[in-house]
């Protein structure tokens, strides 16, 4: 009787799926499109100091980009993009025998401990772990002075207010979001897989290449993502340990908003920014499918129709 | 695959699914409690260690007799015991309460005027928060339009009135300033607020120069000599202060021009020369060099008055020695500057705002403070406040600047050049970094 009306009315009853996002869409949206839209707007504006936001909106133009788009820009987004690339390569060359070692070669019982160890160094804020390089680091400080007493060094260590510093520093604050998503990835490689390859002949090197490091892409892809992007926009590191050497991009941008008060010209720095670093991970995306084409062209085996076994 | 591994949707490492237990989750919470006690540890170690900076710098100006290893309290004991000595003086001490929210530059009041003697007297509890430069504090009060939750704020004196046009300060009421006819009169009525209906000294200070004499062989007597070693013998280990208008105004100042300039082509030379030549000679822009200094970073630093005798004890403390140390006034010229204390428009406690200024206007805070950071408070009578006050006070040459040097100085203006100086200061950071 009634009975058979249940079924679809209970699926119109169901609220929409999409619903389950609607927390993070409202959070994205406040946090983030929002803001973001307010420095492209403010990006086209002109600068008037002498109200309280101070970006005047009448007369929209692309003038602030004629300014940003000038040597002062490119020199510190050379420098940047030359820290952040060094320091991402090195957190892949770093982290992967890390990860591989945690994913394959650790004892089960040591795993746990082994990764909460990697994870650590974020239990400090930011700030504080960049900060207290200065300390043992400082030229008149006791290392300096233990080590040029036992003569391993002949002067002081000058190492602060350097690229170096910066360089080093960097590595070390993004190396665990390189290792986990790593790890991750490694992780769920199944040993099936790696023991396949050996059954049909490959050696180490040639299971390592041909199938743990392609199954890995994602996770270094995704390590890749999670420290590049925000190694480019890295404003604490660079300031608290660069000195004059070590400037880079959020220190600009940050001298434009607060210094100048020119937050126009701020704004379309930031936003070249953006662009510039997207366009970069579209570059290494499509470099990557051209190689991986490349690959797989060069490994195709090619199954005679006609052949029998 | 073994059949005792289930495949689980779950994005988390394979392991955790055996090792997800609640004693693994407790290992690690105990890692990072262990961790958090090990940075406690670190934290009151260096507390401990600038605290007692802080003391060497105020047991100098405590009355002879006291024993070294006097602390910041005893310290105000004994300023507090000489109180009947100063006549003359408006010594109203208003009490107030709850909490007073302050926003100012680095290490700028002596710890215990906005700590526990904030309590004692006042009655009031301080928060601070600092800023690194009048920009940043426009900034941070426009964005939150008269709801930054701070009650006293320091500006520098030029940037007052677009404060106030902005609607960013509120007016004293005066009645509950009456400590406020202490101040030399010479340091009241200034021409950002000739009225002091928002802004009364704070303290002033000037800029000069300080090197390393084992490095630097000869003296340096003005702002040339400055550039000629920074370009040579100090060349790499040089700061500068961390603003675009003292890095112009060093040039200016070198080559007799006005560091207010807005010409062209005298902004153009000051940009040629300070980007192509100047800035590959940079260490670092920093505005407060003495910690650095102490640390060895620099042998060459422009910095501010206070800053330059707190390095002296920095080095003291960090085992180097303050003799080979040189400190200059700028010359011929140099600049001028004063900060303010002014209340933010929006502040949620005025009451306590006007209590702590007026009682940072009696002149034994006022000189305690001084003591600490280094700069003159703009009492009247000061000569006879320190005889009195603070009759050990080191390096007070330092502090107190003759009339033929105060001639010498020279206020900063907002001009029409503000975005090129900006500009030009970019230039100069991305030059020296590349």
């Amino acid at each position: 009787m009634t009975a058979s009306v249940v079924p679809p009315k209970r699926g119109r009853l169901r609220a929409p799926k999409f619903l389950l996002a609607g927390p993070s869409i409202i959070w994205y949206v406040l946090f983030f499109v929002a803001p973001i839209a307010f420095i492209v707007y403010y990006s086209f504006g002109a600068k008037d100091s002498t109200k309280l936001v101070p970006v005047n909106m009448s007369s929209l133009s692309f003038s602030n980009y004629h300014e940003a788009f000038s040597a002062t820009f490119f020199t510190t987004f050379k420098a940047t993009i030359k820290v952040a690339l060094t320091a991402t390569l090195l957190t892949v060359v770093i982290g992967f025998p890390v990860a591989y070692f945690l994913a394959f070669k650790v004892q089960e019982k040591w795993r746990a401990i082994l990764l909460a160890l990697v994870i650590v160094p974020s239990f400090t804020s930011f700030l504080i772990r960049t900060v207290a390089w200065r300390i043992p680091l400082a030229q008149n400080g006791t290392l300096s002075k233990w080590l040029q007493d036992w003569g391993v060094i002949g002067g002081p260590i000058s190492l602060l207010e350097t690229r170096t510093a910066v360089q080093i520093a960097i590595v070390y604050n993004y190396l665990g979001f390189m290792i986990l998503p790593l790890f991750v990835a490694l992780d769920r490689i199944e040993p099936v897989l790696r023991e396949a390859s050996k059954d049909l002949g490959a050696g180490r090197f040639a299971t390592f290449m041909r199938v743990t490091l392609p199954l890995a892409g994602p996770g270094i892809a995704a390590g890749v993502l999670l420290t590049f992007i925000p190694m480019c926009g890295d404003y604490v590191t660079a300031t608290v340990l660069g000195g004059a050497k070590g400037n880079m991009i959020g220190a600009l941008i940050d001298s434009e908003f607060k210094g100048a008060q020119n937050w126009p010209l701020g704004a379309a720095i930031a936003v070249m920014m953006i662009l510039a670093v997207l366009l970069l991970l579209g570059i290494g995306a499509a470099l990557i499918g051209v190689v991986r084409y490349v690959l797989r062209r060069r490994r195709r085996v090619t199954l005679d129709a006609g052949a029998t076994a | 695959m073994s059949p005792s591994k289930e495949p689980v949707r779950i994005l988390a490492p394979t392991s955790f699914r055996e090792t997800l237990s609640r004693r693994a989750l407790l290992q690690v919470g105990a890692g990072s409690v262990g961790l958090a006690a090990l940075l406690a540890a670190c934290g009151s170690d260096k507390k401990t260690s600038s605290g007692s900076t802080a003391t060497t710098t105020a047991t100098g100006g405590s009355t002879a007799g006291s024993t070294a290893g006097s602390t910041a309290a005893s310290s105000a004991d004994s300023t507090a015991g000489t109180t009947g000595s100063v006549s003359g003086y408006s010594e109203v001490v208003n009490k107030s309460s709850g909490t007073l929210a302050m926003y100012t530059w680095g290490d700028y009041n002596d710890p215990s005027i906005v700590g526990d003697l904030a309590q004692t007297d006042l009655g009031v509890t301080m928060k601070v928060d600092y800023y690194t430069s009048n920009e940043d504090l426009i900034t941070k009060l426009s964005t939150a339009n008269g709801s930054s939750g701070f009650d006293v704020v320091v500006p520098t004196g030029p940037y007052i009135p677009q404060m106030i046009q902005k609607g960013l300060l509120q007016k004293f009421d005066k009645s509950k300033l009456p400590n406020i006819v202490n101040v030399d009169p010479l340091y009241l009525a200034q021409d950002w607020d000739t009225t002091n209906d928002y802004s009364v000294c704070k303290d002033w200070g000037s800029t000069g120069y300080m090197w390393d004499s084992t490095k630097i062989k000869h003296d340096i007597t003005s702002w040339t000599d400055f550039i000629t070693a920074a370009t040579g013998e100090a060349s790499g280990n040089v700061s500068v202060l961390d603003t675009g208008a003292n890095i112009l105004g060093m040039y200016c100042w070198a080559n007799g021009i006005d560091w207010n300039t807005e010409k062209k082509e005298e902004l153009d030379a000051a940009e040629k020369f300070l980007v192509d030549t100047f800035a590959a000679h940079l260490k670092a822009f920093d505005s407060y060099p003495s910690t650095k200094i102490a640390e060895g970073a620099y042998t060459l630093s422009m910095v501010w008055n206070g800053d330059a005798r707190a390095a002296y004890a920095r080095i003291a403390d960090a085992g180097g020695n303050p003799d080979d140390w040189k400190w200059a006034l700028g010359s011929p010229n140099t600049e001028l500057w004063m900060d303010n204390y002014c209340i933010a428009a929006g502040s949620p406690n005025p009451d306590a705002a006007h209590a702590w200024i007026n009682w940072l206007l009696t002149p034994e805070i006022s000189i305690k403070d001084l003591q600490y950071h280094g700069y003159n408070s703009g009492m009247k009578g000061m000569p006879d406040l320190i005889a009195k006050l603070a009759p050990d006070l080191t390096h007070g040459d330092m502090i107190f600047f003759s009339d033929d040097q105060v001639k010498t100085m020279r206020t900063q203006k907002i001009t029409s050049s503000q975005d090129r100086i900006a500009d030009i200061y970019n230039k100069i950071k991305a030059k020296a970094g590349g």
